[in-house]
């Protein structure tokens, strides 16, 4: 940690046997105002980091409450909705790689069974279907595992509260919006949160499945970070490392933010 | 009679969602049992007849068996360590009577380090194990995996130990116990359902790990498995079946013992998540 800081102001030569050089703050400079590929990689890990919650939770929500519901077999789908987070993304990556396989992926497969051929199409081979799409693969994992933790969270909230908005008239969805919310909240807070970041430092899907592009369509601080430390010949670890600096203070300031604000909003509501 | 209705019709979207979320692995369970060329003539046909000896070819001839046994060593030997180091600090940081120089800012910075992201660590450990030629090896990969994951465990068990009431250890002081022995045979036995849930949770963690293993791990004969699928999803892209076989082979022991275990799956994934 404090040797990528340190590393942030220097080049490190590795061709020259890691020979530190100091240049200051002119990575900060160059990464801040030269570097296009920076910004686009930083729009696109923000987007995938502001989506992906936006997605995943209130699906999950819909979900838990399905199973709270007392929907039949609950025990079993919540089994099955669990297990995508539970492969790599290797493995993961792979299979959706199938899945929008422009000839037979499961993906044109049904939008052709359903009549709507004409939107088939090579999902990650555009620059604007690609990111999307790998959006819809971090869904797939993840809202299973936020469902099931939402869940557990509503069977923690005592029956009694439930039963006595019953009493007072309140209707299905006064109890889930009015109660059931604002008891969650903290919950919510927590589980958009590490999305939030999980999205943000998101490598390993992107790496698999298009390596950031079509056209940089799809590239992340993260895979970019490696890209400039180990696959183009710069040879250079130091600026690699000052962009990692500056996306890890960016993350952090971005996460207490969020949580200001959506604390703020529940103080607002009770 | 209405409200049984309303259940049942619950069942559309629940069934829907269950066919996205089961779908795509369950297919690609079907294609691990058969040919590609099979494949290729109908992608969505019935395993019929079963190629199960594809799982043997893939295991002998495609070196999976190696990955495989590369990730077992990785995840089971990491996993030991964080574990047995992870529950002793846990246990100190718990109980006020052990005081060392530096308690709490330690603790403090253990806490912060939770939440560095990998990005970050990732050159500077790149730097360190160039430095100590442990580039390349599984030594080094293991030492990464139990530096990262290290933290969130003693934070976890910490938690745990601090609940457990100090009574227990008085009573096994008067019956002649050292710290030692008390660790052992009183606190880490009561501890057991704590450390299950991190080594759950640590396991799947190191079993599927990308990022560190690509950039420290680049000879063939020591790749874990979830590089290894990497790596033949480049090189052998058009052979679907067998790769479907190997996506089996890397997700079906750890998803057997889900079937079994799945409370204590479910316990110790959510673990991580609902700290803060």
């Amino acid at each position: 940690m404090l040797v990528t800081f340190y590393n942030s102001l220097h080049t490190l030569r590795m061709d020259l046997g890691m020979r530190y050089e100091y240049v200051g703050l002119e990575h900060f400079r160059e990464i801040l105002t030269t570097d296009a590929v920076f910004w686009k990689a930083a729009r696109n890990s923000l987007v995938w980091a502001v989506v992906a919650p936006l997605v995943d939770l209130p699906l999950a929500f819909v979900l838990a409450l399905t199973l709270h519901a007392r929907v039949p077999f609950a025990r079993f789908f919540r089994t099955v909705w669990f297990t995508p987070v539970l492969m790599s993304y290797p493995v993961v990556g792979v299979i959706w790689l199938w899945v929008y396989n422009y000839d037979w992926g499961i993906a044109n497969l049904v939008l052709r069974a359903v009549g709507l051929g004409d939107y088939a199409q090579a999902w990650l081979a555009s620059p604007v279907t690609a990111l999307p799409a790998l959006i819809l693969v971090t869904t797939w994992m993840f809202a299973g595992f936020n469902m099931v933790v939402l869940l557990a969270a509503m069977h923690a909230i005592p029956a009694d509260y439930l039963d006595a908005a019953r009493v007072d008239g309140a209707g299905a969805w006064q109890r889930t919006l009015l109660i059931m919310v604002p008891l969650l909240w903290p919950t919510i807070i927590n589980l958009v949160i590490l999305d939030f970041i999980g999205k943000m430092k998101q490598f390993a899907l992107v790496w698999v499945m298009t390596r950031g592009g079509p056209m940089w369509g799809t590239e992340t601080v993260a895979t970019y970070v490696v890209k400039r430390a180990f696959e183009w010949k710069t040879l250079d670890l130091g600026y690699p490392s000052t962009i990692a600096v500056i996306w890890f203070v960016i993350i952090f300031g971005l996460s207490l933010l969020l949580t200001r604000v959506l604390q703020r909003r529940e103080a607002l509501e009770f | 009679m209405s409200r049984r209705l309303a259940r049942l019709l619950l069942l559309v979207p629940v069934l829907a969602y269950t066919a996205f979320s089961a779908g795509p692995y369950i297919w690609t369970a079907m294609m691990s049992l058969r040919t590609t060329e099979e494949i290729y003539r109908s992608h969505y046909g019935l395993p019929i007849p079963a190629h199960w000896l594809k799982y043997a070819t893939a295991w002998n001839e495609f070196g999976y068996a190696t990955y495989f046994k590369n990730s077992t060593i990785v995840a089971v030997i990491s996993v030991l360590i964080v574990s047995v180091i992870g529950s002793m600090s846990g246990y100190a940081f718990a109980r006020r009577r052990f005081q060392f120089p530096l308690r709490e800012p330690l603790f403090l910075l253990i806490f912060l380090s939770i939440m560095f992201p990998p990005q970050i660590m990732l050159l500077s450990l790149f730097q360190i194990l160039v430095q100590y030629r442990l580039f390349n090896s599984l030594t080094g990969l293991i030492l990464v995996y139990v530096v990262t994951e290290l933290p969130l465990t003693i934070y976890l068990l910490r938690t745990f130990f601090a609940q457990i009431p100090t009574e227990l250890e008085e009573a096994a002081r008067l019956d002649g116990c050292g710290d030692w022995a008390m660790f052992w045979r009183v606190m880490f036995p009561m501890a057991l359902p704590a450390v299950a849930t991190t080594v759950i949770l640590n396991f799947i963690y190191f079993w599927n790990e990308f990022l560190y293993a690509v950039i420290f791990i680049t000879q063939q004969k020591i790749r874990t498995l979830p590089l290894a699928i990497q790596f033949l999803v480049s090189d052998q892209y058009q052979d679907v079946g067998m790769l479907a076989t190997g996506l089996m082979i890397a997700t079906l022991p750890v998803l057997v013992l889900y079937l079994f275990l799945s409370e204590w799956f479910v316990k110790g994934m959510t673990a991580g998540a609902l700290k803060g």
